[in-house]
Formats: C-alpha cells, sequence, structure tokens
C-alpha cells in the first residue's frame, strides 16, 4: 500500500490561510485564558486534593457541609461512588490533605474511637491489632509478627481488589483469614464511609518554585533546540524551529484553555515533549531541502523547493504522526483519568507539529528569504524568491566551512 | 549467510537473549522493573530541614560556653543574648577588659568570629565555613535518622536523600497509612532528662513563682499533661525545670514497649555505659527529687526519684499500645537534630494504583497491537521487519530498566508507548527512502543500502532533538515525571539500535541469501 506518491500538493500557496488559521486559535485560546484564567492544578497553586471512594452513596451534602472552601465533584462514574475534593491553598505549610482526612474520618466514622477501621487503615495497624490479640496463639515470636502481617496484607489486598469493603464477608474471604481471626474482626473492626484512593498537598514554597521551574524547561529546551538546528542546518532553520516549537506549544496551550483543562505537572511534561517530537518533521523536511540542493541540476525558486521537499516525505510525515496518534488515541480512551488531559495535549502537539511543518515553517522561510533580501544559503544559489534577480557567489553553510577548515 | 552477517546476527540475538532475561520475573526478584509510587501505592513526601534548628542550638551552646569558662576562670561572667541564629552578644560589666574572653573565644568556641557592636557590647558570629558544616551535618544526620526510622517501621524498598534548599525527598512505597508514618518521621525525638524546680502548676507565672528565688534564671518552663487520680489526662500543667541537660537521648542504648502493674504499655529503657553513670550520678544526688522526662520540649512524665538508678527505667505516661510503640522506636533510631516541615505530601492508595496499572498495560496494549497492523497493512513484508524491529525494541527497554532499577510509573507507561511510536518513525524514514530508491530504477540490494545509508543523518537528527528534550524533562521533573523522562530516554537510544542495526540485518538476511534478489516486499 502506498499513498501520496508522486504527490504535488502545492503546500506554499495555502501558508497565509494557515497563518490565519493558527493565529484565529490561539486568539480564541488568549480569549478563554482572559475570560478564566489559567486552572492550576495543585503542583503549581499550592493546596491539597482528596480523592475518596464511598462504601454507600456519596453523602455530598455532608461533604459541602464540612468542607465549606473546597470543590467537591464527582470522580469516574456514578456507580464508582468516588468524589475528587479540592482544597484552595493555604499560606502556612502543614499537611492540609491529611487534616481534611482526618476531619472527615471523625465525622462519618464515629465508630473508630473504639474500632479499626478496615477501608481507612492500612495493613501495619491491623497487623499490630491482630498481634497484640493473637487469636492463633501463635505467642510473641517473631515468626508470629510475619503471620499476622501476612493476613493483614492479604486483607488490604482484598480492598485493593475491590475498591472498598462492603460487607465483613469479603474481608473474611481474603487468604489466610481463620475463622479466630474472622472473630477478631468482627469483634474489633467495622467497615468505615470512605477509602481513600490519593492524597495531595503542595506547599505554596513548592508550588511556587515549581512554576519557575517549569517555564525555564520548557523555554530553555526551546532554545538548546534552536541551537542545535543552527549548528547542524544554520540560522534561519534554528529560528525557524523556534518559531514552530513555539507554534505547537501555543496551540497546545490554547487547546487547554479551550477545554479549561487543569494546568498540572503531566501537561509541562507532555509540553516538552512536544517541543522535541513536533520539531522532527521539520527536520525531516529540511534535510530533503538540503541533499535535493546538492543533488538537483535544475533552477527552483525558494518555494519549488520547499514544496518538493515536504511532497517528497509527505508520507512519512503522515505515518509517523499517524503512528503517534494511534498510540495516543489509545492512551486517551484506555489510559484513565490521571493521564486523559496528558494525553490530549501530546495529540494536539503532534497534529500541530505536523501541521506546521508544512504550513507555518515554509512562512517563515520564504519570510525570512524576503527581509533579508538574499537568497538563503540553505537552498543555494539556485533558490530565489521569484522576485529575485541572478544568483549571486554563493555563501557557504556551516557544514561547508567546516569541512573546508577541518 | 556470510562471516559478518552471521556474527551481527549472533550479536542480536545475544542482546535478545540478555534483556529478555532480565526482564523474567525470578524467585529473588519477582517483580524485575520497580513500579513507582502512582503504580504500587505509597507516599512521596518533599520535608524542609529546618537547619536553622541545629544553627541556633550551636550558637546558644556557644554562649553557654563562653560564661561557664569565664566563671572558671574567675572573670565577671557576661550577660549574653542571642541576636540571630548564627550570632550573640555579650555585655561585659563596666571597664572589663576583653583580652580574657577573646582567649576563650579562640580555645573553646573556635568556629565564631569575635566582634564588636555599635554599643561596645562583644558580638560572636559564626563563621560561615561552620555554618555550612553544620548545615550539611544535620542534614546528613537527618537523613540517616529517617532511614533508620523508616527501615524500623518494614517499609521495602524506601528512597530518602538530600535535594537543594535544605530539603529532603523521602519516597515510601507500599506505606498505606501516611498520617502514622509521617508522625513516627517528623517527631524530633530529643529525650531529656532534667531536674524539676518547685511544683508543677496550671499556668506558667505560678510555676515561676513557686521556683526559688536563685533558681529563676536557671529553669525552663515547660509544658506536660495533667493527670488525674485516676492517670487519666487532664488538661495542661507547666513544670519549671533545670536549664542544665545531665543526661539525653544519645545516652540510651535501647527502647522498647513493656507493660506496667496494671498492664498499661511504657516505655523502658537501657543506657549505655557512660550514660549509665552520668544517671547514676545525677539520680543518686537528687533521691526524693522530681526528675522530669522531657520529649521535644514537652514533659511526658515527672516521677519521684526513689532510689539511685544506674542502666535502664522505664517512661511512663498516658500510652496507648501504639503510642508506645511509636516511642520506642523513634528513641531507638535517634533524635533529629532539627525540626521538619512537609512541603509536599503525594499518597495513591493501592486501589488507585491497582486502577491506574490496569488502564495503563490496557491502553499500551491496545496501542501496540494498532500500530503493529498499520504497519503490517502499509509495509507488508517489510512490516514484519519493522515489527520485529519494535518488538525487540520493547525489550530493550523493559530490560534497560530492569537492569538501571529504573522506576515504572503511569506517565512512563505513556512513555513507553510513545518511545514505540517514534520508534516507527526511523523505520518509515528507511522504508520510504527504499521505495523511493526503487522507483528511481535502483535494484533491491543498491535501494536497501541507498535507503539505510541516506536516512541515517535524519535519523541522528530526529532522535537527538527528542533527547534534548528528555534531558530538559529529566532536569525538571520529580517522581513520576522523572520516570518518564527515563523511560524515554532509554527508549529513543534502543531505537537507534533496533531501526539501524537490527532491521538491517533482518533485511540482509531475507535478501543477501539470494544471489540477486530481484523483488522486495515493502
Amino acid at each position: 500500500m502506498q499513498i501520496f506518491v508522486n504527490s504535488k500538493f502545492d503546500f506554499v500557496r495555502w501558508r497565509f490561510y494557515a497563518v490565519s488559521f493558527s493565529v484565529l486559535f490561539m486568539l480564541l485560546g488568549l480569549a478563554m485564558f482572559l475570560k478564566h484564567g489559567v486552572n492550576w492544578g495543585i503542583d503549581f497553586a499550592g493546596g491539597a486534593t482528596v480523592t475518596l471512594k464511598f462504601r454507600d452513596a456519596v453523602p455530598m451534602d455532608r461533604l459541602r457541609a464540612d468542607l465549606a472552601d473546597a470543590s467537591i465533584q464527582q470522580y469516574g462514574p456514578p456507580e464508582a461512588r468516588s468524589v475528587l475534593i479540592r482544597l484552595p491553598e493555604l499560606k502556612k505549610e502543614v499537611d492540609y490533605a491529611g487534616l481534611v482526612v482526618a476531619k472527615l474520618n471523625s465525622d462519618l466514622n464515629p465508630q473508630a474511637a473504639a474500632k479499626l477501621d478496615l477501608n481507612f487503615n492500612g495493613r501495619d495497624r491491623l497487623a499490630e491489632l491482630l498481634y497484640s490479640v493473637d487469636p492463633d496463639a501463635k505467642g510473641t515470636v517473631p515468626t508470629a509478627k510475619t503471620y499476622y502481617q501476612d493476613v493483614a496484607q492479604n486483607i488490604i489486598n482484598k480492598r485493593s481488589e475491590v475498591g472498598i469493603f462492603t460487607n465483613m464477608a469479603q474481608v473474611t474471604s481474603a487468604p489466610g483469614v481463620t475463622t479466630r481471626i474472622a472473630g477478631v474482626l468482627n469483634d474489633k473492626t467495622f467497615l468505615g464511609a470512605f477509602n481513600v484512593l490519593n492524597q495531595e498537598t503542595v506547599g505554596p514554597q513548592v508550588g511556587h518554585d515549581l512554576q519557575q521551574k517549569a517555564m525555564w524547561a520548557v523555554i530553555l529546551s526551546t532554545l538548546a533546540m534552536g541551537l542545535y538546528l543552527w549548528l547542524r542546518f544554520d540560522l534561519m532553520f534554528g529560528a525557524s524551529a523556534i518559531v514552530c516549537i513555539v507554534h505547537d506549544v501555543l496551540m497546545s496551550l490554547a487547546f487547554l484553555m479551550m477545554i479549561n483543562g487543569e494546568f498540572s505537572l503531566n501537561i509541562v511534561a507532555a509540553l516538552l515533549l512536544i517541543v522535541g517530537f513536533s520539531i522532527n518533521d521539520t527536520v525531516v523536511m529540511y534535510d530533503r531541502v538540503r541533499e535535493n540542493k546538492r543533488k538537483l541540476k535544475t533552477r527552483m525558486t525558494l518555494e519549488e523547493q520547499l514544496n518538493l521537499a515536504m511532497n517528497q516525505t509527505l508520507s512519512r510525515t503522515i505515518l509517523t504522526s499517524g503512528s503517534v496518534v494511534i498510540v495516543l488515541v489509545a492512551l486517551l480512551l484506555f489510559g484513565g483519568k490521571v493521564i486523559h488531559e496528558f494525553a490530549w495535549i501530546l495529540l494536539i502537539g503532534v497534529l500541530a507539529g505536523t501541521y506546521s511543518t508544512v504550513t507555518i515553517v515554509p512562512a517563515v522561510a520564504i519570510a525570512w528569504n524576503k527581509f533579508t533580501g538574499r537568497g538563503h544559503d540553505l537552498s543555494g544559489p539556485v533558490a530565489r524568491t521569484r522576485t529575485d534577480n541572478p544568483p549571486r557567489q554563493q555563501t557557504p553553510t556551516p557544514q561547508q566551512r567546516k569541512r573546508r577548515a577541518g | 549467510m556470510t562471516r559478518g552477517l552471521l556474527w551481527r546476527v549472533i550479536l542480536i540475538l545475544v542482546v535478545l537473549v540478555g534483556f529478555a532475561w532480565a526482564i523474567v520475573p525470578t524467585k529473588d526478584t519477582p517483580e524485575p522493573i520497580r513500579r513507582g509510587l502512582d503504580l504500587k501505592g505509597g507516599t512521596h513526601l518533599v520535608m524542609r530541614v529546618n537547619v536553622g534548628d541545629a544553627v541556633r542550638l550551636e550558637t546558644d551552646q556557644a554562649s553557654e560556653m563562653l560564661k561557664a569558662q569565664a566563671k572558671k576562670g574567675n572573670l565577671p561572667i557576661p550577660a549574653t543574648k542571642r541576636v540571630n541564629d548564627t550570632t550573640f552578644v555579650a555585655v561585659l560589666p563596666a571597664d572589663t577588659p576583653t583580652s580574657g574572653y577573646e582567649t576563650i573565644a579562640k580555645d573553646y568556641i573556635p568556629s565564631f568570629d569575635v566582634g564588636r557592636t555599635p554599643e561596645g557590647a562583644m558580638q560572636f558570629k559564626m563563621k560561615t565555613a561552620s555554618l555550612t558544616a553544620i548545615e550539611r551535618d544535620t542534614i546528613t544526620h537527618t537523613v540517616e535518622t529517617i532511614d533508620n526510622r523508616v527501615n524500623a517501621l518494614g517499609v521495602t524498598e524506601p528512597y530518602i536523600a538530600p535535594e537543594s534548599n535544605n530539603r529532603i525527598v523521602i519516597q515510601l512505597p507500599g506505606v498505606d497509612d501516611p498520617a502514622r508514618v509521617k508522625d513516627i518521621i517528623k517527631t524530633t525525638a530529643q529525650l531529656q532528662f532534667r531536674l524539676v524546680e518547685g511544683e508543677p502548676a496550671s499556668d506558667p507565672t505560678a510555676t515561676l513563682n513557686g521556683v526559688a528565688p536563685n533558681m529563676k534564671t536557671e529553669v525552663d518552663i515547660l509544658p506536660g499533661t495533667r493527670e488525674d487520680a485516676l492517670g487519666r489526662a487532664a488538661g495542661v500543667e507547666y513544670y519549671a525545670v533545670r536549664k542544665t541537660v545531665p543526661v539525653t537521648g544519645t545516652d540510651l542504648k535501647n527502647a522498647r514497649v513493656q507493660k506496667g502493674q496494671l498492664g498499661q504499655p511504657n516505655v523502658g529503657f537501657s543506657l549505655t555505659p557512660d550514660g549509665a553513670r552520668k544517671f547514676g550520678d545525677l539520680t543518686g544526688a537528687n533521691i526524693k527529687r522530681r526528675l522530669a522526662i522531657v520529649l521535644d520540649n514537652k514533659v511526658v512524665s515527672a516521677p519521684v526519684i526513689n532510689s539511685q538508678i544506674n542502666e535502664s527505667g522505664v517512661i511512663e505516661g498516658n500510652f496507648t499500645q501504639e503510642q508506645a510503640a511509636d516511642l520506642s522506636l523513634v528513641l531507638r533510631s535517634g533524635s533529629l537534630p532539627a525540626s521538619l516541615t512537609t512541603l509536599e505530601e503525594r499518597t495513591v492508595g493501592p486501589s488507585l494504583g491497582r486502577d491506574s496499572i490496569h488502564q495503563g498495560v490496557l491502553a499500551s496494549l491496545v496501542g501496540f497491537i494498532a500500530l503493529i497492523l498499520a504497519v503490517l497493512l502499509y509495509y507488508k513484508g517489510a512490516g514484519i521487519n519493522a515489527v520485529l524491529a519494535l518488538l525487540l525494541n520493547l525489550i530493550i527497554l523493559l530490560g534497560m530498566m530492569a537492569i538501571f532499577h529504573a522506576t515504572l510509573t503511569l506517565p512512563g507507561i505513556a512513555g513507553i508507548i510513545l518511545t514505540l511510536g517514534m520508534a516507527i518513525d526511523s523505520n518509515v524514514l528507511v522504508f520510504e527512502r527504499i521505495r523511493e530508491e526503487l522507483r528511481d530504477g535502483k535494484v533491491v540490494r543498491a535501494a536497501i543500502e541507498n535507503g539505510f545509508s541516506r536516512a541515517f543523518g535524519t535519523i541522528i537528527d530526529t532522535h537527538m532533538t527528542t533527547i534534548i528534550s528528555a534531558l530538559f524533562l529529566f532536569q525538571f521533573g520529580t517522581g513520576p515525571i522523572k520516570g518518564f523522562a527515563v523511560t524515554l530516554l532509554i527508549g529513543l537510544f534502543a531505537s537507534v539500535f533496533t531501526a539501524f542495526f537490527v532491521s538491517r540485518v533482518i533485511f540482509d538476511v531475507m535478501y543477501k541469501a539470494q544471489n540477486r534478489p530481484t523483488e522486495i516486499s515493502i
């Protein structure tokens, strides 16, 4: 199977429409930004999130009454009986999520004063309880401790499997639970109202540090990319690569604004990845321009050269982006909530990267050529914009200079 | 098959077997690739070590030393005051020469520079080198102590490491009771035995009024728990305890939970030989007086000394079994030189981790299969080649992660399948080139030859750009993101190897065997 064999699309001609589209898209993102601001996740804004899974229906009113300043929303499908609680930033460094969980625990689980909550506590507390009661008469030897630890671990594993215990039969069906242990469990433990899936607290200082770090990471990696490509190719390419990267990152950010997505650490990871990946199409295309310059005998304008290279590499571009898009769509559909926005941003970034290669990059190259007023040396003496006069002396590329010097 | 080709095939097989070996679970390594906290459940903590505590302590000790040596040398005892963490001033009586104190400073507190305040008092400022050394030691000591405590809790494979800005990162996989672990980690556990002056009272001033006038400047007022007749906690009361601390937690040899006479849990301790001597002197000379057991500046209990105690004793307080167990644990593991502030905490419960890994694996499988189908459909015979290279890439990637103990995180899983998507790129570049060469009328062998050599530079460039961004990602990231960057980096290196070397060898094996291949499925 083959697509785009000897295609002859005039990409260069579409560049004005493309630039207009990109600008519009970004303006729309900007408008959303002005309207809503950035929806900073707690990684950057500081604050806390707690995700809880409930044994019965979620007591939403109770939660709202308990946590006045929190935003509480359903997490996952209704049958998951889970909520995500977000708490705004505190000015002090305290264990915010921990305090919230403790408060909810004392409110929703009044029995906890006398009994051990199997939906809330971890392995160690349960193991200690069993060890101190010692229903299976193992004594106080060290092996007794491991024995009860294993039983406790099995029970906790069981809980992870079912999500949350809803009845004691689930608990006692865990491997290693003897009749006597079951007796102790029935007597001294109970099944609390919720299980903590996840709790996070980020202090104001860390959040602030991360914002700085993230910004610098994106800026510096963009510049590093430009520098590398300048050395490998030339200045015009380095510069247009930076424009291309900035374009792709801004398009992704604009999209994030449009869906009012949360700006989290994962999003920064996605942006950094876009910086490195979306430029690849452009590298491949420029590589071809350079190769053609060496190989082709006929005189061509810069526009023609760009069009030729883009058409020659078109099927590769589509295939590669296609394969990455395939895996990203799989991530989007099956990867779960935690990386949903990450996958979206990457997807937009990859698409923007492909699109900018055939639209924005030629636009920059041609504009550069016009403003500098000379044929760009990448495309050699034969490359002229259509308005140009006969060729001048060729200026050597850095590589050629190096080759001569070495 | 030619000799060179044979060797290359052997090399590939060795690589394949070697990395596959690394990812096969064995008895010793049931989990060859370590799962990150987000997949396994556990707690990630970033804490700030308040090194100021240790610096302050050093400054206070230096001013005490100055006074003690002045007393010894029959010099007037100066009034000292700490102005900040690293500086204290000593006000001398009028017309006292400073030379005697300067000698003391030189001999006994060499880590301080001596100067003068505008008001004419002596000023002692800690040297920068000493300050740095104290800060460094404090961090090291803190990391060691936390390590001891975490190990005593039985956490498997904890990660505890200092970071910049006096921060430490603590990762505790599998811990599902973060509140308790945090309490244990954060307890400073500075245990002191100090004599009580006067009687405890319900407010600090009343306590101080009960102290003999000549002792008033020699005591600290510390809070403690009041007990009712039945020994239950009932409010707060304040004790006046002497400033001198004859015996501290560092003199302990061991601590463990004991049962008291009524079956209530207590913490029994035994002392080092040196500590036992000091404790014997202290208790022997102060029979019938109260001795306060002070933990982190709170009086835990203040029993009356009935007889001289040498080697061991008991700390009684209103402990639950768990509190007693935790206290004996922190006493055994030593005290922290400075307090800790939690800056960041991320805890993932085991069930969420379980869900995440299920979803991650499912998404990867679907993506991977879709990718294979697409490649096979598009390239047919050569597609098989690409798929083989891709599989080998996956094996190398996972094997490297196992060998280097890299951590697999949820974004890391995304990183893996993304890497595979990108690895395809190299194959695509080569294959498209081969097709072009064929269209230009080249024979099969020359087309393969040119396809690989022409695509080489491009492939290096595309990989380099992604490597650059992965390096920035690594530098920027924490926890899961770092795992993602590592996965990506390993994958990129593996992809150069498979796309170039392996894929080439497969073509050679397929087409070099024939003398003059005339057809290629691509």
